[in-house]
């Protein structure tokens, strides 16, 4: 339900797929199997307001920060499933 | 004032078994052992307890528990939802219960096998058996990225937070440093005689970079703590109340467990704001009379972001407020004086509680100067204890 006007219809529409990092964390431990580590942690400010957790890829942990623009990459995962991470702009042009 | 809650129940017992990194027993054991000493602490028997009250994410089952202890009849039980932010919950539900007639003697109790059974820092766990929905759902928005441990979740806040004010890692060190300095002094603290400097905490590895290396972490803990919760009128035959001034929650649900990602400004701890509404200016009582602190560690950066939620100083200046000496026994606010969770252990907060108690009582092992007003508070739950 939509906690503005509780409307119960909803709509999937298409977002543009860029945005830029709001905060970010290198993740050193404890380490998970099904990751490569360090694992590259951001929430990407999307340009239509949507905030989202995910990773960032393309890039040296050391380069990473807030505020950089970045672009989203579809990463095929397992089946006919993907996962939506990121590059920087700069790289995904 | 005349709110109900203000000065009308007090903690009359407080109990714990030993923190340890492998218990060798059972939750359920656990629980009773510390709710048995609660119980003596305070100069009652099972047969008083009337009301019962613990966390959602507790794995303690009541029926076992009522059983075991041979509690004869139970009249109010409930659980808090949440993680260690709530932890102060379930002195709120308990007060609330003993002010409205619901119930005359209730336990808060939580047991924990955090090290030696499901290690809290891991990804990995899932409900609790007495609970299957603690909280979590917003958890499969972090999982597909590795993000998948409290101190993962709470990293990409406190990152935000330092860039936003300028905070270092050895500002986060320095807080630790103070807390390690309590904890080697009490005998029941994992840390005990291990005192750490700026240095060690800085050269200690990374766990979520830049926010959190390994001594910014709490303990993963075994152990259980219990209190005893009454009207302050019968606290006055009790041999060492201390009153429950006022208690709060506030803004409950707005998140889940640690992964409170989407509000506008994350580095603001909205939870404390909120709660320091409900809890000083809602009970009118001033900052400037609580005499010590205990302020929910989880993590390190947290408790810098409290200090300032909480109104103890501006925002980005906690880590001023620290360098200047505030936390220590000396200091404005002395805090986590038992350790704190980075370094007594990790009972859900609810060990910071019994540290407030037992500096009212004046038995710290690094005891404030006649203390008569401490605050404990985590994040979205806390409370105001005041010697009668």
């Amino acid at each position: 339900m939509c906690p503005t006007c509780h409307a119960v219809e909803y709509d999937i529409v298409d977002l543009a797929g860029t945005g830029v990092v709001y905060s970010y964390s290198i993740l050193h431990h404890p380490q998970n199997p099904a990751f490569d580590y360090p694992v590259v942690a951001v929430l990407v400010d999307l340009d239509e307001g949507v905030r989202i957790v995910s990773n960032l890829i393309g890039i040296e942990p050391s380069e990473v920060s807030i505020g950089l623009p970045v672009r989203v990459r579809f990463v095929p995962t397992r089946d006919e499933m993907a996962v939506p991470v990121f590059t920087p702009l700069a790289v995904a042009q | 004032m005349s709110k109900v809650l203000a000065g009308s129940t007090a903690v009359v017992g407080v109990g714990q078994t030993e923190f340890s990194k492998a218990a060798g027993r059972s939750e359920t054991q656990l629980a009773s052992e510390a709710i048995v000493a609660a119980l003596a602490d305070a100069g009652l028997s099972v047969a008083d307890v009337d009301g019962l009250v613990s966390y959602t994410i507790d794995p303690v089952e009541e029926t076992e528990l009522v059983r075991g202890l041979g509690i004869p009849e139970i009249g109010f039980s409930s659980r808090v939802p949440y993680g260690g932010g709530g932890s102060q919950g379930v002195v709120l539900h308990a007060a609330a219960a003993v002010a409205s007639g619901a119930a005359d003697v209730v336990v808060a109790y939580r047991a924990v096998k955090a090290r030696s059974g499901a290690r809290f820092g891991r990804a990995g766990g899932g409900g609790s058996p007495t609970s299957s929905h603690s909280g979590t759902t917003a958890m499969q928005w972090c999982a597909p990225f590795g993000v998948l441990t409290p101190a993962s979740w709470m990293s990409l806040n406190a990152t935000r937070y330092m860039y936003t004010y300028g905070v270092e890692s050895q500002d986060f060190g320095r807080a630790v440093v103070q807390f390690r300095e309590y904890a080697a002094n009490n005998p029941n603290a994992h840390f005990y005689g291990k005192p750490i400097t700026l240095e060690d905490h800085q050269a200690s590895r990374w766990i979520a970079e830049p926010a959190i290396r390994l001594f910014d972490c709490c303990q993963e803990t075994d152990g259980s703590v219990a209190l005893v919760i009454t009207s302050a009128e019968r606290a006055r035959d009790s041999e060492r109340p201390v009153l429950i001034a006022a208690v709060a929650g506030a803004g409950l649900f707005e998140e889940e467990i640690a992964s409170n990602h989407y509000q506008p400004d994350l580095a603001v701890m909205s939870g404390s704001v909120a709660l320091a509404r409900r809890l000083f200016d809602g009970f009118g009582i001033a900052r400037s009379e609580i005499d010590v602190a205990m302020i929910y560690d989880a993590f390190s950066p947290i408790f810098l972001m409290q200090l300032e939620g909480l109104g103890f100083c501006d925002f980005g200046e906690a880590k001023h407020f620290i360098a200047d000496g505030h936390l220590g026994l000396k200091g404005s606010l002395p805090s986590n004086t038992n350790g704190g969770l980075i370094g007594e252990g990790y009972i859900h907060g609810l060990n910071l509680t019994v540290e407030a108690v037992r500096q009212l009582r004046g038995f710290s092992s690094n005891q404030v100067e006649n203390p008569t007003t401490a605050l404990v508070c985590a994040n979205r739950t806390g409370v105001i204890l005041r010697r009668p």
